[in-house]
């Protein structure tokens, strides 16, 4: 194990070597309020100099009480606060709930519906990973890729907000459709040329300004290597359990809505500067995901179906019927799954939200441990989390 | 796989702990009487046929009496007896505390969903961290917010409220506190027109405080 | 001792004349003639406060405190389209030590309360803070069963401008930040509330 060696290495955790000096193992706290822990994390590390023993990462800072209002008020009430997990990807966050309430009230919903509703979390996803760019590379100490990378978010916000209403939290799905039809046709071409202008130049510049940089590449290559064994056991999902090189993903192996009718590749970790599963392959999967939503988002667009966008009535409250069902859908994080418990009513009798960082983060109790205090702040750069979904 | 199938070949292997399947909603699901919850866990994730490697969901549940199925289905845990075997009751559980396994398995592509239900008086279940380690932070957070004691559970504290906190909210008996350790949690006063000002900020630029 | 030792050296008198003979020149007469209002004269008179203000609100240094969805909106506002640093607000401090201004952007739940008062309690005087959303006004969604949530952060520390939204747009933000700099300038607010607006939301039944 990492600590072991680590702990012969340094030798001064050993007492006996340094007759006279006593030393012992200093505890940290980094968090709740720290620039690099992505919110609201706080961290507690045991260390000897700059090589963590122990990380206990504590929880709760946001904790919203989602759950609990959930009981209380009714399903398509509750979307507004799906939107609140993950707020860098809403639209993900509302499709992975629709779904799960259309399990249970089986529902079909429109073809258009289905269609819109992918390209809006293709492009909320785009627009999640951009974010995740920008905040590893200032994690890392680069500067200049945030201004580049908000700059293409900025866009798509506009697009989402032209469609939904909304600037960042959007409300849009509802069970059984979406809630507004394409503006006009401009929003379409609109989108498209934004796709494509992000395919052939904006990756290319993110690629050389932070992909292939050599200090970059340095920083990250060979640090905190997850291995498959560790992804599985510890419930890790999305472009984490994917830069581990394992091929999952929800979209393709457990499809939902109308994923299954496009043509996508799901990029994993290839160790290509380093071994497999390090900071950097995750980091590259989100890059290439980037891409496989450009492609899906042209797809969905090109082959969009003509008809109704809801096929319930929108100022009327669902109500379910009696039953529990799992559903899950890939988040721009990850596994996003909704235990949805229904009494018949109109609100559910119990919502339990998986989140995919929540399961993602607490890998680092393991991995986390051996690293320099630096590697840490780049391994939680490269998990990508996101506090309002842990927390809830 | 088919679910009845696994449920089967999980019945042959824990016995009467098997307590019933059923598929008539939306999601199949097995009971499992809670003692035994470990050991059918390690059988599905370690059997070939099956291979569940991953624990997709641990949910946490306050039944409260209530059955989604109807009456009979399900069955309460009402204590155990002197050697440690379940009392079970046809009755639906009054006032039940359930947990309930969704798992998947990557390899072979399947899915399957396991429920325990406990009394409210005796809330304890087994660990399964020994399993998939993922259920650790799941678990932890059921006893946080539902109060289930997962027995064997290295590090079974509180997960997001604070050590201090007084109850388990997700209960749907919960009182909601008004204050907890001098932080106000109590919303203002809505009935109060916003144009009066409630409250007067006192920050800026105080005379004699330059240098 | 002679005489001569306490005698002053030659000149003295004219230097001393120099010195005493203080007369207002004739620009410096003119402006004061104009009350100050001529710009091209390059005097400006003015009190020591004014000019101290005037230096706090052009370099506002916010500190790095994001707490939820919020936050993201004060990172959009301090890169690229919209670029905090124009009002001198974009030095954002991890140190609540080298800051004035804490922006409290987003849900404060009980847990981090504390914390909150903590970080208030370390930034120096004098120190100014922005409830940012619909959460730190008043618990915004979460204010009904949200058992762990502070239904508004006045409630722990005391708050000068109050932004609106959920999440606030980050024009809005800006205007939080020039309202802001107004009250620090110890001017009113330029912009009032259209009356249109207070009669509108009078209309809006509350709940009781």
């Amino acid at each position: 194990m990492a600590t072991e060696e680590t702990k012969m290495n340094s030798g001064w955790a050993d007492q006996d070597q340094v007759p006279g000096i006593k030393s012992e193992l200093m505890e940290l706290n980094m968090g709740p309020q720290h620039p690099a822990t992505h919110g609201v994390l706080r961290l507690l590390l045991e260390t000897d100099g700059e090589i963590v023993y122990k990380v206990t990462p504590v929880l709760g800072y946001l904790h919203r009480c989602a759950e609990k209002i959930a009981e209380g008020i009714n399903y398509k009430q509750w979307v507004i606060y799906t939107d609140r997990f993950d707020y860098l990807a809403p639209m993900c966050c509302n499709h992975a709930y629709v779904t799960a309430v259309e399990k249970l009230m089986d529902v079909e919903v429109p073809e258009r519906a289905e269609h819109l509703r992918v390209v809006a979390a293709e492009l909320s996803r785009i627009a999640s990973h951009l974010i995740a760019l920008a905040t590893f590379g200032l994690d890392m100490g680069a500067w200049t890729p945030l201004l580049y990378c908000f700059r293409e978010r900025e866009v798509i916000l506009d697009l989402l907000e032209r469609i939904a209403g909304g600037r960042m939290l959007y409300n849009y799905m509802v069970p059984g459709g979406v809630r507004y039809d394409v503006p006009d046709e401009r929003w379409v071409s609109d989108v498209l040329e934004f796709i494509t202008m992000l395919e052939t130049k904006k990756i290319k510049d993110y690629n050389q300004l932070l992909s292939y940089n050599k200090i970059f590449i340095g920083r990250l290559g060979n640090v905190a290597v997850i291995s498959k064994q560790d992804a599985f056991d510890y419930g890790c999902t999305g472009p984490v359990l994917r830069g581990s090189g394992v091929k999952f993903d929800c979209r393709k192996d457990d499809p939902y809505s109308v994923y299954h009718k496009f043509d996508f590749d799901v990029p994993v970790g290839m160790g290509e500067m380093g071994t497999v599963g390090d900071c950097w392959d995750r980091y590259m999967v989100r890059v290439r995901e980037i891409e496989e939503a450009c492609k899906i988002v042209r797809q969905a667009l090109d082959s969009l179906p003509g008809g109704s966008c809801q096929a319930i009535e929108l100022k009327k409250p669902v109500k379910v019927p009696a039953g529990a069902a799992y559903s899950r859908t890939e988040s721009a994080k990850g596994e996003m799954g909704h235990y949805i418990i229904s009494d018949g009513g109109q609100t559910p009798f119990r919502n339990k939200v998986r989140s995919p960082s929540f399961c993602n983060l607490q890998v680092i109790e393991k991995v986390g441990v051996g690293q320099m205090v630096s590697d840490l702040v780049a391994f939680v750069g490269s998990l990508d989390i996101v506090l309002g979904e842990i927390d809830r | 796989m088919e679910q009845k199938a696994i449920y089967e070949l999980l019945a042959g292997k824990i016995g009467a702990a098997a307590l019933g399947f059923n598929d008539e909603g939306v999601e199949s699901y097995a009971e499992v009487a809670p003692e035994k919850i470990a050991e059918a866990a390690l059988f599905l994730r370690d059997e070939e046929q099956l291979g569940f490697n991953q624990l997709m969901c641990l949910s946490g549940i306050d039944w409260d009496g209530f059955d989604e199925n109807g009456k009979g289905k399900s069955v309460a845990i009402l204590g155990y007896s002197a050697d440690g075997k379940p009392e079970t009751s046809d009755r639906v559980g009054e006032g039940d505390l359930g947990v309930a396994y969704s798992l998947y398995s990557h390899e072979k592509k399947h899915k399957f969903t396991m429920r325990v239900r406990v009394s409210r008086e005796r809330a304890v279940v087994p660990t399964v961290i020994d399993v998939w380690s993922t259920a650790g932070w799941h678990e932890r957070e059921a006893w946080d917010l539902l109060g289930i004691r997962f027995e064997g559970h290295p590090d079974l504290r509180r997960m997001l409220l604070e050590e201090d906190w007084v109850g388990h909210p997700l209960r749907k008996d919960y009182q909601m506190p008004g204050q907890w350790e001098q932080v106000p949690l109590e919303g203002k006063d809505m009935t109060a027109s916003p144009f009066t000002p409630t409250s007067t900020p006192t920050t800026g630029p105080t005379p004699g405080a330059e240098g | 001792m002679s005489k001569d030792s306490t005698t002053p050296p030659a000149g003295y008198d004219v230097q001393r004349e120099n010195l005493l003979d203080f007369k207002v020149p004739a620009q410096l007469q003119q402006v004061l003639e104009d009350d100050g209002r001529d710009d091209d004269k390059n005097f400006m008179l003015t009190t020591l406060d004014e000019v101290f203000n005037w230096a706090r609100l052009s370099s506002i240094w916010p500190v790095t405190f994001g707490l939820a969805c919020c936050a993201i909106e004060m990172m959009a506002t301090s890169a690229t389209r919209y670029d905090l640093d124009r009002f001198g607000a974009g030095a954002f401090r991890a140190t609540p030590r080298q800051a004035d201004l804490m922006i409290v952007s987003g849900t404060v739940t009980g847990k981090m309360a504390r914390r909150l008062k903590l970080i208030y309690d370390q930034m120096p005087e004098p120190k100014w803070v922005i409830a940012m959303g619909s959460c730190a006004i008043g618990g915004g969604p979460y204010f009904k069963y949200g058992y762990h949530v502070v239904k508004g952060v006045d409630l722990l520390v005391p708050v000068d401008v109050f932004v609106p939204g959920c999440p606030p747009r980050p024009e809005v933000l800006l205007e939080g930040l020039m309202r802001l700099q107004d009250k620090i300038r110890g001017r009113e607010a330029k912009l009032k509330t259209p009356k249109w607006v207070t009669d509108y939301a009078k209309k809006i039944p509350y709940r009781k």
